[in-house]
């Protein structure tokens, strides 16, 4: 410990703007899209707030195509009036990903022969945005459907619908000019008789005009329901691949997990070589993909589990009241004390390996965890004392583990990994360690 | 003669799944949680044991290693004070309540519903085996092996049986295709709940008739609870629920009560071992 000592953290990330490129909104519903237009569900970032069985869920907008084709059909277990639903911010669920975002950590050598000494510095947190266009249309009719309640919120229109058997909401979809994809309508049906109602947004060109927005803007749907479960087996109807889902689950009693797959860790406080920070996305989708690769592919993993008072390191300042309750913890109020819990699930999943939609539960595990990646920057200057010359003996070691590291996470070759290595040449290296160096960068 | 015992079998199989699950699975497992099971619930056992039913102490040693296995294996907690509070709960349910010299619920089961409605801090995660096949015949294999050596394998087919069909009527009325009725049984907990939770010889209804009826309606309120409820941890709550029943099946169904293992022990020592068997999860 006294190698080394803490000089500078600093963090950031986001995945979002290099890891998930192509982002739309997928998880509980499907577009219906009246054109026919490219549509492609890759990642979806969701915020659910909940306290006992009151549920605040905030669906961010990352829809890619043109607004005026955006409609999406969700399942929601209630009816929800027009009081039920609003229209969040958009830096809302950007706060929340920033501040529970992976993060890299670097740390600074000291000299080995100097007093210690300690300060600080901060990278920048680059986020990503999310955001796109969307619209379509409406109308009315029956069939065994009932439009339970029907307003406009901020940019969008919103038909809540109930529904006898899923021919009838198909039809009824159909006729009000929505296309609905292939093999949707077997997929209606379960939830049709779960008793689940339907929740079904497009935009007002109207409105989304004038409003001066450049892209739709999460929707926020408010109820009461002892379900805690996200429909992820709709938004699989229109999506080829594996699709990304971020989950941010704000809860006053601690972690929250899923109750029908496993909940894991994602890999954490592994020290890997400097040249990863310039790279650390890529980084972080190989690790990502080895790890999920590696649990078979049906698990949810946890990226980000912490008290939202405080963080450490931070990769963004901690929200504020207020933004808590923009974000949905409605128990947070300026009086009360900050009583909220973050956990942040990444959740990749496909047809075959997830066949039943998310069902969540809130724990009381207040234990803390963050995917956090350690860079340690070696002290380069010249050895003045014995402590100094071990130091600098024990540089290769270091870098080899770190490059050992980042091979069992990435599954990058470890050759490669190596030429990337800093060079350490010290009259105090014995030759032999020279020679294996050199063979090391010639293989 | 040691493995005649099925509670040795029960421990080995329970140290196995929870190496396994340390090993392999990402439980936040910690050693002081474990401990602290495993002191209280001895410690308790032994108490009651001098103090309370006078009888020898390390006849019931085994048993008390089984509810702390289980609920190592089961229940989770923030503070070790819930853990002992749960451990001291499970073990001392079998001394004061019960009719007729039988007791009444299922230790560990006890123990964890003590802990979920009595403090705020503790939680079963029925999530954390996943669904991966291997577990199926690995829970399968040992609970059958277990059961086997107990005699009450019938419980278990009768709750498996019963709630894969109230599973599978489900989700055909629902239109699910059946690889989400086959997700919902692989469940591991589930399997380990169907296997060793439910067959405690010590507290289940003696005649298998019993059983059976007693079974199916754990399976149905299992059942109920997970699906009109929403409660993730149904099985738990139905099996507590439940298992004052089995004095009023006990009467409807009149049977020899469990004697476990006629074949090998002694007549003194029948009655000191099927008290102290009572497989905890």
């Amino acid at each position: 410990m006294k190698i080394f000592r803490t000089l500078l953290l600093s963090c950031f990330i986001f995945l979002a703007s290099c890891f998930f490129v192509t982002k739309a909104w997928a998880f509980c519903g499907f577009y219906v899209a009246k054109a026919d237009s490219k549509l492609y569900n890759q990642a979806s970032q969701v915020a659910i707030a909940r306290n006992g069985n009151q549920t605040v869920l905030t669906m961010a907008n990352d829809y890619q195509g043109e607004v005026k084709d955006f409609a999406i059909v969700v399942p929601v277990p209630v009816v929800l009036k027009e009081d039920q639903v609003e229209v969040s911010d958009s830096q809302v669920i950007e706060r929340l990903d920033a501040f529970s975002a992976p993060r890299l950590v670097e740390y600074f050598d000291p000299d080995p022969c100097a007093q210690l000494w300690r300060s600080e510095d901060f990278l920048a947190a680059p986020q990503a945005a999310s955001a796109e266009r969307a619209a379509p249309r409406q109308s009315n009719s029956a069939l065994g459907v009932t439009v339970e309640s029907q307003f406009s919120v901020g940019e969008y229109d919103i038909v809540i619908l109930s529904a006898r058997e899923s021919g009838g909401l198909e039809t009824w979809l159909t006729q009000n000019g929505y296309r609905i994809p292939q093999g949707a309508r077997q997929l209606l049906q379960p939830y049709i008789r779960q008793r689940l109602k339907f929740f079904v947004a497009k935009v007002n060109l109207e409105e989304y005009e004038t409003s001066g927005y450049q892209s739709l803007r999460p929707i926020k749907i408010t109820y009461e329901s002892p379900r805690f479960m996200l429909p992820i087996r709709l938004g699989m109807v229109n999506a080829q691949a594996a699709q990304d889902l971020i989950v941010y689950i704000l809860s006053p009693q601690g972690q929250a997990e899923v109750t029908n797959y496993r909940t894991v860790k994602v890999p954490s406080d592994a020290e890997i070589p400097l040249y990863v920070k310039d790279e650390f996305s890529d980084f972080y989708k190989a690790m990502f993909d080895t790890a999920y690769n590696r649990e078979g592919k049906n698990v949810a993993f946890v990226e980000y589990a912490w008290d939202m008072a405080g963080c450490d390191p931070c990769s963004a300042e901690p929200l504020s009241a207020d933004e808590l309750h923009k974000a949905g913890a409605f128990w947070v109020t300026p009086e009360t004390p900050q009583n909220v819990f973050i956990t942040r699930m990444h959740v990749r999943y496909t047809r075959d390996r997830f066949p039943e939609d998310l069902v969540f539960q809130q724990t009381n595990n207040r234990a803390s965890f963050q995917g956090r990646y350690v860079l340690r920057h070696a002290f380069t200057g010249e050895p003045t004392c014995a402590a100094g010359e071990a130091y600098q003996r024990s540089l290769p070691r270091v870098f080899e583990q770190q490059a050992q590291t980042l091979a069992r996470l990435t599954g990058w070759s470890i050759q490669d990994i190596r030429e990337k290595l800093p060079q350490v040449q010290s009259r105090f290296m014995p030759w032999w360690q020279r020679v294996f160096q050199a063979l090391w960068h010639q293989s | 003669m040691l493995f005649h015992d099925a509670r040795i079998y029960q421990i080995v199989f329970l140290s196995l799944f929870l190496g396994v699950g340390i090993a392999t699975r990402d439980w936040s497992l910690q050693p002081l949680m474990i401990g602290t099971l495993f002191a209280t619930c001895c410690s308790v056992q032994w108490f009651a044991s001098v103090y309370l039913t006078a009888t020898p102490p390390l006849q019931s040693l085994p048993s008390a290693l089984i509810t702390a296995l289980g609920l190592s294996v089961l229940l989770r907690a923030d503070h070790v004070s819930t853990l002992v509070l749960a451990g001291a709960f499970a073990m001392l349910s079998k001394v004061w309540l019960r009719v007729q010299g039988k007791h009444i619920f299922n230790p560990g089961n006890f123990g964890i519903v003590a802990a979920l409605t009595l403090t705020q801090d503790a939680w079963v995660s029925p999530g954390q085996w996943g669904e991966e096949g291997w577990y199926v015949l690995l829970f399968l294999g040992a609970g059958g092996l277990v059961l086997g050596r107990v005699g009450r394998w019938d419980t278990s087919a009768a709750f498996l049986a019963a709630y894969a069909s109230l599973e599978a009527i489900r989700n055909v009325w629902l239109g699910w295709t059946w690889d989400v009725w086959a997700h919902r049984l692989m469940s591991g907990s589930l399997l380990m709940f169907a296997l060793f939770m439910i067959t405690d010889p010590r507290t289940i209804p003696n005649a298998r008739m019993g059983r059976l009826i007693w079974a199916a309606a754990i399976a149905l309120l299992t059942f109920f609870l997970r699906n009109v409820w929403f409660i993730s941890t149904a099985p738990f709550w139905a099996l507590f629920a439940l298992a004052p029943l089995t004095i009023l099946i006990d009467r409807l169904f009149p049977s020899e009560r469990f004697t476990w293992e006629e074949r090998s022990l002694a007549a003194d020592d029948k009655e000191a071992i099927t008290d102290a068997l009572l497989p905890a999860a």
